[in-house]
């Protein structure tokens, strides 16, 4: 096996090593950007509270949000869809069976066809 | 192969000077010309090197219930990640300095690290805003994916039916211009597929009308309300460097072409021709994807977003697919049309 190995996929390739080497330089550069900025700031002050609009901090498990809530964009967008499907789920198992025959024909005509 | 390092090394460095310059003046004229049609005079050009000097100058506040170090991380992540994408891209009419090591697919991966860095730096960052900025950028980047593969597999998949080895390696695509390769079906196709491409561009940046992570007037900065100073700007040019990125990939995916080749330029003339081509390129994709819309509409809703992502545009980009798959049965079987 030689070194540096590309990786081929069939389609894609791709050499880690050489990614491994452009990252350490490149983040060395981001650090080495970083470095002339400011390090300091004023701890254990007002500064350090988040940034609440001017609301009073609530403690802090009231402030989390639901994980859930990462996908709300996709369920409000298409809730259509999720509605539909919701009926498809009636949690009787001779349903699950019965589309699963529908797919199954479905699938051996269009194979058949083409 | 010490060879190859060294080319290696040296080339991340000069990518990184050349993506972080090129990309400030590039949002230098964003802002002039997003001005110039607001009907104002805006600032000058160098002002986002101002900008940068001034967050360097500023305190780099980490907030009390952050996560310190994640927090301190993301940005450093966010611009090495924009600068490797760099890498692997042609620019100014050169091929890519790691084109030989990775392919169209890597670079679509490498694209998601700078927008993750950021959900990384707004969970850690331990504010509301935050939380909510960084659920909705997770939220976007699994929105705009699906149409930017079914772009990319089209044009790889008609390439890879020429044919030609590797048709994911952007140097294959830059060799064989995809305009080229199609008949006139296939050539609507493209036009379909580059339009998805211009449309997922500002995704991509978050910018107007899909910078619902940051939303100023909403949730005041999103994943970005609690950064500040030093990590403030290197947010800022990470931002400025994938702009570059993803103004250079569509250049590259869909305006490979090179002056010299057109006017049978050679030598430094040539290349000189070239460059100033791909500026010129590079300004009218960031121009149209990036500053027109920007101006010209207002900022969508989150459920918004994805169902225009997932329906209207992956709809398009199938569409595109579709008629790619038509103009190759019909070349293949020799049907005229």
């Amino acid at each position: 096996m030689g070194f540096p190995e590309t990786i081929h996929t069939g389609s894609g390739f791709w050499a880690p090593i050489f990614w491994i080497i452009a990252f350490i330089v490149a983040i060395l550069i981001s650090y080495v950007i970083r470095g002339f900025g400011r390090k300091d700031y004023k701890r254990g002050t007002e500064q350090v509270k988040p940034f609440l609009a001017g609301n009073i901090e609530e403690r802090k498990e009231a402030l989390h949000i639901r994980g859930d809530h990462a996908y709300w964009g996709f369920k409000e967008a298409l809730r259509g869809f999720y509605e539909k499907s919701k009926k498809f789920h009636s949690g009787d198992t001779r349903d699950y069976i019965l589309w699963f025959i529908i797919i199954l024909v479905i699938s051996f005509v269009l194979a058949e066809v083409v | 192969m010490i060879e190859a390092i060294a080319k290696t090394i040296l080339g991340t460095i000069g990518v990184a000077i050349f993506g972080i310059v090129v990309g400030l003046i590039y949002k230098g004229i964003d802002r002039k010309l997003a001005a110039h049609m607001q009907a104002r005079v805006g600032p000058p050009i160098r002002q986002p090197f101002r900008d940068v000097v001034k967050l360097f100058m500023k305190e780099s506040v980490v907030p009390e219930n952050a996560i310190g170090w994640v927090f301190n991380l993301a940005p450093v992540i966010a611009l090495t990640a924009g600068i490797i994408i760099l890498m692997y891209i042609p620019i100014a009419g050169f091929p890519a300095l790691l084109s030989t090591h990775g392919d169209l697919i890597l670079v679509i991966y490498l694209l998601l690290i700078p927008s993750l860095a950021m959900v990384l730096g707004g969970f850690a960052s331990a504010s509301p805003y935050a939380t909510i900025g960084a659920q909705r950028e997770m939220v976007l980047m699994m929105s705009f994916e699906f149409p930017l593969a079914i772009t990319i597999i089209s044009i790889a998949w008609k390439l890879s039916r020429i044919p030609v080895s590797d048709p994911f390696s952007l140097s294959t695509i830059t060799s064989y211009p995809i305009w080229n390769q199609v008949g006139p079906i296939g050539f609507i196709g493209c036009v379909l597929l580059l339009i998805v491409m211009l449309i997922v561009a500002p995704g991509e940046l978050s910018k107007i009308p899909f910078d619902v992570p940051e939303a100023e007037t909403e949730i005041a900065g999103g994943l970005l309300v609690e950064y500040s100073g030093r990590n403030l700007a290197l947010f800022y040019l990470a931002d400025a460097v994938k702009t570059i990125a993803i103004g250079s990939l569509i250049v590259a995916i869909f305006f490979p072409y090179n002056l010299s080749s057109i006017l049978n330029l050679t030598g430094y003339l040539g290349k000189f021709a070239d460059i100033a081509f791909y500026f010129l390129k590079l300004l009218a994709v960031i121009f149209f994807s990036v500053i027109l819309v920007r101006v010209s509409v207002a900022r969508l809703k989150i459920d918004q977003v994805v169902s225009t992502y997932w329906i209207p545009l992956t709809l398009l980009s199938l569409v595109g697919l579709v008629l790619m798959m038509l103009d190759i049965i019909l070349v293949e079987r020799g049907i005229p049309w």
